[in-house]
């Protein structure tokens, strides 16, 4: 009997058969109704104070069900008009690499320890400037900030 | 928890609920007929069942007996592990049926627990009377069925000083809560007397936010997270089985860790 | 092993055997489709996410249903064969010895495409060693699984498992390695439709006798 056929066709079959990455639409993480200011949208969600310090290196998350890693909390800055963005790394893969971009913290909600952005997909978030530090100061670990929330997306 | 959104065809609670007796007093032949069919259907569909009544009711039989062996396997004096306050998660994972946009605050200053079914003091409590109890403070991992997790400081009552302070039967089977959002939940009396089983008020030292249950939620150590009701507005210790929001829709009612 | 002892005929699967291979097939099938539908909920891998036509459970409420009924089925039915394996030594017949050495001319030879021989009654080293991961894997799902539906009552199995969530990864680690197996056997037992026969009928006659004790057949 070929039973030592084992290793090739475990090899072939087992990545022929892995499920497809998947993601699908849910009503946790919803976008902001259309012409809502992103500060209203937060007001919506029960925004809560959290700690700068930590949120940083958390997961930033697709509000998909599939949980897609868009990629990871590098830092939280502050411009001249005093608006807060998050810095993420950007277009890498499972939270590593990529770009950073500058996302408003109001387009964004805590899930747990991990974060969602729930006012951009990520084809908008791909048309965002890399981030230059230019005009921006970092906002201390210590502080705190109100962030949305959200169900998880299923 | 599963969103009532999805799927559209959502299962009809009201069934599940009219069957429920029905299913319960003939547990061994459906237990019997459970297992027939659930390996006869498997060998003959794989793994695209649909869910005929038969297939349905065998697991809500099976379902049914787990109660029974998670009630066997559950050790009353068997503490949940604890952490420090530094592993707390603040704030901390927000959950519901629906997002939180649909969250409806709670007014405390109006806020009251009624108290109903075997308890010799029926009298409404506020939130001042509450804060008045002895309090006590846990550090313990929340655990949703659905498989995340995250660590959790409350403080509270404990659910035993606060049924043993309104005379309450501690030999009744079922404790069991209302919400304010419609969300009921019941859980066994020898979780309720747990003593990491709180009507919990405040969160990392601070009083519960509106989107965790203000004025008062159950937090306990010895269950799924689907079974920590929030925004209580009444509490029964009755002998009838008083079921819940996902338990009708299906999820196993005892949810015991 | 040349023995002229006579002995009642044995198959090379008992019917004990076979019975229990396809009551652990079934449950193993509920475990695995019902456990996705469940995975589905909370996803280990990012972006890893199981599509409705193989999830058993119209949603999670019924995947879980399934799973803590598939559970008793899986669990007792590995219980009883692992006390039947180890009792009448044939876990040691069948799987022992296994030798590095073997394992490797076994590679060898399917790479060279040289099919081993055409007695079923024999497991060469790589099928030896694949049934003894899927057993190894089996009860890692059983330990796993328990942690997982008792985190509080089993608390020292999920500390041994490194907590909560690091359980999670190992019980889907175990289900990776079994559907891994599970498609391999069935590949191979559809190429060779005769091991599937002698799954239900029996198959071939052994003509050694049982082996005694210490005494291992190579």
């Amino acid at each position: 009997m070929p039973q030592n056929l084992h290793l090739i066709v475990a090899l072939a079959m087992t990545f022929a058969a892995a499920p497809a990455l998947a993601q699908s639409p849910m009503p946790g993480g919803m976008p902001p109704p259309p012409g809502m200011s992103l500060a209203e949208s937060t007001a919506m969600r029960f925004p809560q104070p959290v700690r700068v310090g930590d949120l940083t290196d958390r997961l930033i998350l697709q509000p998909v069900e599939s949980q897609i890693i868009l990629g990871r909390v590098h830092a939280v800055v502050r411009n001249a008009q005093g608006e807060v963005s998050v810095v993420m790394n950007f277009g890498g893969f499972y939270g590593y690499g990529g770009r950073l971009i500058a996302v408003p913290i109001d387009a964004m909600v805590l899930l747990g320890d991990e974060m969602e952005v729930v006012a951009y997909t990520p084809k908008q978030l791909a048309g965002f400037a890399t981030f230059s530090a230019d005009g921006t100061t970092p906002v201390a670990d210590d502080a705190f900030l109100k962030v949305g929330l959200a169900k998880p997306s299923h | 928890m599963k969103s009532p959104f999805r799927p559209n065809d959502a299962p009809d609670a009201s069934v599940l609920d009219v069957h429920r007796p029905l299913i319960r007093s003939l547990e061994r032949r459906g237990l019997l007929r459970g297992g027939l069919t659930l390996g006869s259907l498997v060998m003959l569909t794989g793994c695209d069942v649909k869910r005929p009544e038969a297939v349905e009711a065998a697991l809500l039989a099976i379902s049914n007996l787990n109660d029974k062996v998670q009630a066997l396997l559950f050790d009353p004096n068997k503490l949940a592990p604890t952490y420090p306050d530094s592993m707390i998660l603040r704030p901390p994972k927000f959950n519901a049926y629906y997002d939180v946009t649909d969250v409806k605050p709670v007014n405390g200053a109006t806020w009251k627990l009624e108290l109903s079914g075997l308890v010799q003091d029926k009298r409404p409590w506020t939130l001042t009377d509450l804060q008045a109890l002895p309090q006590s403070s846990i550090v313990i991992k929340h655990i949703c069925v659905e498989g995340w997790s995250y660590i959790g400081g409350w403080t509270g009552v404990p659910l035993r000083t606060f049924l043993e302070r309104t005379g309450a039967d501690l030999r009744a089977k079922y404790v069991a809560f209302k919400t304010a959002d419609n969300y009921p939940s019941s859980i066994d009396m020898a979780a309720a007397l747990h003593p990491q089983t709180l009507l919990a008020l405040q969160y990392g030292g601070q009083q519960l936010a509106d989107p965790f249950g203000f004025p008062i939620r159950l937090r306990t150590a010895v269950k799924l997270g689907y079974k920590n009701p929030k925004w209580i507005t009444a509490i029964e210790v009755t002998n009838t089985y008083p079921g819940g929001f996902w338990e009708s829709k299906g999820f196993p009612w005892f949810a015991g860790m | 092993m040349t023995q002229e002892r006579p002995t009642k005929e044995r198959r090379l699967h008992p019917l004990a055997v076979r019975i229990m291979h396809w009551i652990n097939a079934a449950a193993m099938m509920v475990m695995i489709t019902s456990g996705w539908g469940i995975y589905n909920d909370d996803v280990i891998i990012h972006g890893l996410h199981f599509p409705g036509y193989l999830r058993l459970g119209e949603w999670a409420a019924w995947s879980v249903n399934w799973h803590f009924a598939g559970m008793w089925f899986f669990g007792i039915n590995g219980l009883i064969y692992l006390t039947y394996g180890f009792a009448t030594g044939r876990l040691r017949e069948r799987l022992l010895p296994i030798r590095p050495r073997d394992i490797v001319k076994t590679v060898i030879d399917t790479l060279h495409f040289k099919i081993a021989h055409e007695d079923l009654t024999v497991y060469n080293a790589v099928q030896k060693l694949l049934y003894i991961v899927a057993i190894l894997a089996s009860i890692n799902q059983a330990l796993t699984g328990l942690a997982l539906w008792k985190p509080v009552q089993f608390s020292s199995l999920v500390s041994l498992f490194g907590g909560f969530q690091s359980v999670r990864v190992f019980h889907f680690a175990g289900m990776v390695v079994i559907v891994g197996f599970v498609i391999v056997h069935v590949a191979l037992a559809v190429l060779v439709p005769k091991t599937i026969w002698a799954m239900l009928a029996g198959g071939p006659r052994l003509q050694s006798p049982k082996p005694s004790r210490g005494l291992s057949k190579s």
